[in-house]
C-alpha cells in the first residue's frame, strides 16, 4: 500500500513537472531565437562598422598616395601634372597619441611615490633615435697685451697673455630623462695657463624637476648660478669677449658656479612675468665665499620681472642676493641688480639696439691684524725701556660696489658693434679700476661668430696688487675671438 | 567702528584688485590654449570654437625659425592648459620657453602638448646625410606644411585629439566644428584649384624654401631659391646663376615672405624680368590675411594674378 502510494506520488510529481516545464521549454526556444536574431544583427552591425573603418582607412591611404610629389628644379623636371586632391571633409583615422604616455597635470605627493615608467617620451621618437640632444661649442681667444701687462699678469686673461688659446670647448648633452625631469650636462676643456695641458672638467650637470606643483621647478647639481643676468651665461654665449670686470673681481674669472639646489616659482596671477628663485649651495667659490660645506651654506635669491613695452621693445629687471661665509668664516653678502632693454624692429631677425647694465654691492666682514709696537718695563725698574710688538685682530665691514653698462647696435644681420664700460672697486683691497671696451662682431651664420675687441683699463693710484712687484696701472689689450656651434644648442632667452 | 569700516574698504579693494589681476577670472570656462605660430591659432580656433581661448606666441610677419624667447611668452605658457606646436623643428625654440614657464601640463610627455605634425605626409625629408654645411636644414623634413590647405584635415584631427585629451567631454563639439570648417575649406578649395588651373606647371622661384607644400598642392614648380642654402644669405655668384636660370626657364614670379629681404627680392626679379610677389607665409602675414582661409585665398589670388600676366 505504501509502495503504491509512493509510485502514485512520483507519477504525480513527474506529471506536475512536465506540465510545468512545457511552457518553459517553449519560452526558452523563443528566447534563444530572439538572442540568435540579436546576435545576427549585432554581427551585421559590427561587420558594417568594420567595413566603414576599412573604407575610411582605404580612402585616407588613397588620398595620401595621391599626394603630389614635390617638383623642384634640382634636377629640373617636367611640371607636376598630378591633380591636387580636394580637401576631404571626412575625418582621417584618428591619430594615435599613446594615451598611456601622457602625464596629466602636476604631480601629487602620491604620484611622486608611485613607480613611474618613462615610456611616454620613448614612444614619441622612432626606434634607433637618440633620446637626447648633443652639441659641441668651441670658443677660441687671442689676447695681445703690452709687455708691462704681460709681466704683471694683471690683464683679463692672466697667464695667457700674448697667446691664442682654446678658452672653452664644450660638449653639451641635454634632454628629458623621463616625462618628469630633464638633465643638462656640460663638459668643458680649455687652457688655463701658459703651456699647461688642456684641462677637462665638468662645467655643469643638473637635473631639473619639471612637474612640481604650483608653478614651481627645482634644479640641483652643479650649475652656473642665476645671480644677475650674465653669470648664468657661458663664456661663448656672452655678448663680449670677456666676462664683465665686476663679475671677475667679485666672483672670480669663472663667475659663480656652485653645487646645490635652487627652486623657482613663476606665479600665474600677475599681469607681468615674475620669476622668484631661492637656492642653497655648498659655497665653493673661494673668491667671494669658500665655506665649502652645507653647514656653512651659500644662500642665493633672485627676482626677475619682464615688461613688453611694445611689440618691438621690452625690458627685463632683476635683483639678486648671495650670502655665505668666506674662508675666514666671516659673512659676505652680495646684492646685485640687472637691467636689459632690447629694440627689435618689426620683422627683423635680430635686435637693432640692446642696452644693459649689472652691478654688485658687496657687504663683507673682514678681519685685519694690527701690530702695535711700544716700550714696556720688562726689568721692573719702573722705566719702559724694552720695545715690544703686540698683535691684535680687529673686524670690520667693507662696503664695495662695481657695475658695468653696455650698448650694442646691430644694423645688419651679420654685423654688430658694441661698447662696454666697467667700473668697480675691489672686494677687499683699496682702490678701483675702470675699463672701456669697444668691439665688433661678425656672424657668417647663426652657428659661427668672429669678434674683435679692444680693452683699455686704468686702475686708481691707491691700488695695491702686489706690494713687492711692479704695478700696472694702465693696460691695453686686443682680443680676437672665434666661436662655433656644432649640433644642438638650446635657444637663447631674452 | 570707523576702523572696522576702513579695514572693510581695504579688504574689498584688495579683493577687487586680486579679481582684476586674475586672468582665470576673465577667461572663465574656456580652455586656455597657446600656439607657436598664427596658422595653428587660426586652426585651433576653428576646431575649438567658443570653448577655447587661443593665443599665438609669434606673429605672421616674423621668421618662425628664429623667435626670440621673451619671458612674456613664458607667462602665457604658464597659464596655458594646452600648447599646440608645429613640430618638425620649425618651432624647436619652444622647449626653452616651456622650461621657463614652470607649467607641468605642457612639457614633453604632458597631456597638454599637441604636436600637429604627427601622421602628416612630410615633404623634402632628407634621404642623404645632412649637416650644417647645407644651411639651416630640417632633418625631419620641410616644416612649412600649414601653407597647404590640403593638410588641414590631418592638422585639425591632431588638434581635436589633443583638445579632447584634456577635455574629453567636448570631443563631439570639437569634431562638429572641425567638420564645419573642413566643409567650408573644401568649398574654397574648388575655387582655388580652378583659379590656378590655367597656370599649372608654371615655374616659380622662392626666397626661402618654405612654399613647397603650397606649390605642390596646386601643381606649380619650384624652380630655385634666392637663399643658396636655407637660412644663409646668398652669395653674389649664386644670385648671378639664379638670374640666369630664371631667364633661361622663363620664370615670371619670385615669391617672398614679409621677413625676407624685400629689396633683394625686388632687385633679382627686376634683373630676371620677373615679378616679386609677397605672399602670406602665415595668417597675419599680409594685410587682409586674418584667417586661415583668407590667408590661403590671398596667396592663391596673388599668385594666379602674377602668373597670368
Amino acid at each position: 500500500m505504501t509502495g503504491t502510494r509512493s509510485i502514485s506520488g512520483a507519477v504525480a510529481v513527474t506529471l506536475g513537472l512536465v506540465l510545468a516545464a512545457s511552457p518553459a521549454v517553449a519560452q526558452d526556444a523563443e528566447t534563444l531565437r530572439r538572442e540568435l536574431e540579436q546576435l545576427r544583427r549585432s554581427f551585421q552591425e559590427m561587420q558594417q562598422k568594420q567595413q566603414q573603418a576599412i573604407d575610411a582607412l582605404t580612402d585616407r591611404l588613397r588620398r595620401l598616395e595621391a599626394q603630389p610629389q614635390p617638383v623642384t628644379a634640382q634636377p629640373p623636371t617636367a611640371p607636376a601634372t598630378t591633380a591636387p586632391p580636394a580637401v576631404a571633409p571626412t575625418a582621417p583615422a584618428p591619430v594615435a597619441q599613446t594615451p598611456g604616455g601622457f602625464q596629466t597635470g602636476p604631480l601629487t605627493p602620491m604620484d611622486i611615490l608611485r613607480p613611474r615608467q618613462p615610456f611616454g617620451l620613448y614612444q614619441q621618437r622612432g626606434a634607433g633615435q637618440l633620446l637626447f640632444d648633443m652639441g659641441v661649442t668651441g670658443d677660441f681667444v687671442g689676447n695681445l697685451v703690452n709687455k708691462k701687462l704681460e709681466r704683471t699678469q694683471l690683464g683679463t686673461f692672466a697667464g695667457r697673455e700674448n697667446r691664442f688659446f682654446p678658452r672653452e670647448v664644450e660638449l653639451n648633452l641635454f634632454g628629458q630623462i623621463d616625462p618628469f625631469a630633464r638633465a643638462d650636462v656640460r663638459i668643458e676643456a680649455g687652457e688655463e695657463e701658459r703651456g699647461a695641458a688642456t684641462r677637462v672638467s665638468l662645467a655643469e650637470a643638473t637635473i631639473t624637476l619639471l612637474t612640481l606643483p604650483y608653478g614651481t621647478q627645482a634644479k640641483f647639481g652643479q650649475l652656473r648660478n642665476r645671480f644677475g643676468w650674465s653669470n648664468a651665461i657661458h663664456e661663448h654665449d656672452l655678448p663680449w669677449v670677456d666676462r664683465p670686470d665686476v663679475y671677475r673681481i667679485f666672483l672670480g674669472e669663472e663667475g659663480l658656479v656652485e653645487k646645490g639646489l635652487e627652486a623657482t616659482w613663476v606665479p600665474d596671477f600677475l599681469p607681468v612675468y615674475l620669476e622668484v628663485l631661492g637656492g642653497v649651495f655648498t659655497s665653493d667659490n673661494e673668491t667671494a665665499f669658500g665655506g665649502g660645506r652645507l653647514s656653512h651654506p651659500l644662500v642665493t635669491g633672485r627676482a626677475r620681472a619682464y615688461f613688453d613695452l611694445s611689440d618691438t621693445s621690452a625690458i627685463q629687471l632683476g635683483t639678486s642676493v648671495a650670502s655665505g661665509d668666506t674662508t675666514d668664516n666671516l659673512r659676505n653678502t652680495l646684492l646685485g641688480y640687472d637691467v636689459k632693454y632690447k629694440y627689435r624692429p618689426d620683422g627683423w631677425l635680430h635686435p637693432l639696439l640692446t642696452l644693459g647694465s649689472e652691478g654688485i654691492y658687496s657687504i663683507r666682514r673682514v678681519s685685519r691684524s694690527t701690530d702695535t709696537t711700544g716700550l714696556v718695563d720688562t726689568d721692573g725698574d719702573g722705566v719702559a725701556d724694552t720695545e715690544v710688538t703686540t698683535s691684535s685682530v680687529s673686524r670690520r665691514t667693507l662696503h664695495r660696489f662695481g657695475f658695468y653698462g653696455w650698448g650694442e647696435v646691430q644694423p645688419w644681420r651679420r654685423w654688430a658693434f658694441g661698447l662696454r664700460y666697467d667700473r668697480t672697486q675691489y672686494p677687499v683691497d683699496p682702490g678701483y679700476q675702470w675699463a672701456i671696451e669697444p668691439y665688433l662682431s661678425f656672424f657668417p651664420s647663426e652657428f659661427l661668430r668672429f669678434r674683435l675687441g679692444f680693452k683699455h683699463t686704468e686702475r686708481s693710484r691707491d691700488t695695491v696688487f702686489d706690494p713687492d712687484g711692479p704695478r700696472a696701472r694702465v693696460g691695453n689689450e686686443l682680443f680676437l675671438q672665434g666661436t662655433f656651434i656644432l649640433g644642438a644648442h638650446p635657444a637663447h632667452q631674452f | 567702528m570707523r576702523r572696522v569700516r576702513v579695514l572693510g574698504f581695504i579688504a574689498l579693494g584688495l579683493l577687487a584688485a586680486a579679481t582684476a589681476l586674475t586672468p582665470a577670472a576673465q577667461a572663465a570656462r574656456k580652455l586656455r590654449v597657446v600656439t607657436t605660430i598664427p596658422d595653428l591659432k587660426a586652426l585651433t580656433e576653428a576646431v575649438g570654437g567658443d570653448l577655447v581661448d587661443v593665443d599665438s606666441l609669434s606673429r605672421g610677419v616674423v621668421n618662425a625659425h628664429e623667435i626670440e624667447i621673451r619671458p612674456s611668452m613664458m607667462l602665457k605658457l604658464r597659464r596655458a592648459e594646452v600648447l599646440v606646436e608645429n613640430g618638425l623643428e620649425l618651432d624647436s625654440w619652444i622647449d626653452v620657453a616651456i622650461q621657463g614657464s614652470n607649467n607641468a601640463n605642457i612639457i614633453r610627455g604632458g597631456a597638454g602638448l599637441i604636436d600637429v605634425s604627427r601622421s602628416l605626409p612630410v615633404l623634402e625629408v632628407p634621404t642623404v646625410r645632412v649637416d650644417r654645411s647645407m644651411g639651416d636644414v630640417h632633418p625631419r623634413g620641410n616644416p612649412h606644411y600649414s601653407l597647404d590647405p590640403g593638410m588641414a584635415p590631418i592638422i585639425t584631427q591632431n588638434i581635436v585629439d589633443g583638445l579632447a585629451r584634456v577635455e574629453p567631454e567636448h570631443r563631439p563639439t570639437f569634431e562638429r566644428n572641425r567638420q564645419a570648417f573642413l566643409a567650408e575649406l573644401d568649398r574654397h578649395m574648388g575655387e582655388w584649384s580652378k583659379m590656378l588651373e590655367p597656370v599649372k606647371g608654371s615655374r616659380v622661384v622662392v626666397y626661402h624654401p618654405q612654399w613647397i607644400y603650397f606649390l605642390t598642392r596646386f601643381g606649380l614648380v619650384e624652380a630655385g631659391w634666392v637663399e643658396e642654402r636655407p637660412g644663409i644669405p646668398p652669395s653674389p655668384q649664386h644670385l648671378v646663376r639664379l638670374v640666369r636660370t630664371m631667364k633661361d626657364q622663363g620664370v615670371k614670379v619670385l615669391v617672398y615672405a614679409p621677413w625676407n629681404d624685400q629689396k633683394l627680392a625686388a632687385r633679382i626679379a627686376e634683373e630676371a624680368g620677373a615679378k616679386p610677389v609677397l605672399l602670406a607665409q602665415m595668417v597675419g602675414g599680409v594685410k587682409g590675411a586674418d584667417s586661415y582661409i583668407s590667408a590661403v585665398d590671398y596667396n592663391v589670388k596673388a599668385l594666379a594674378q602674377a602668373l597670368r600676366q
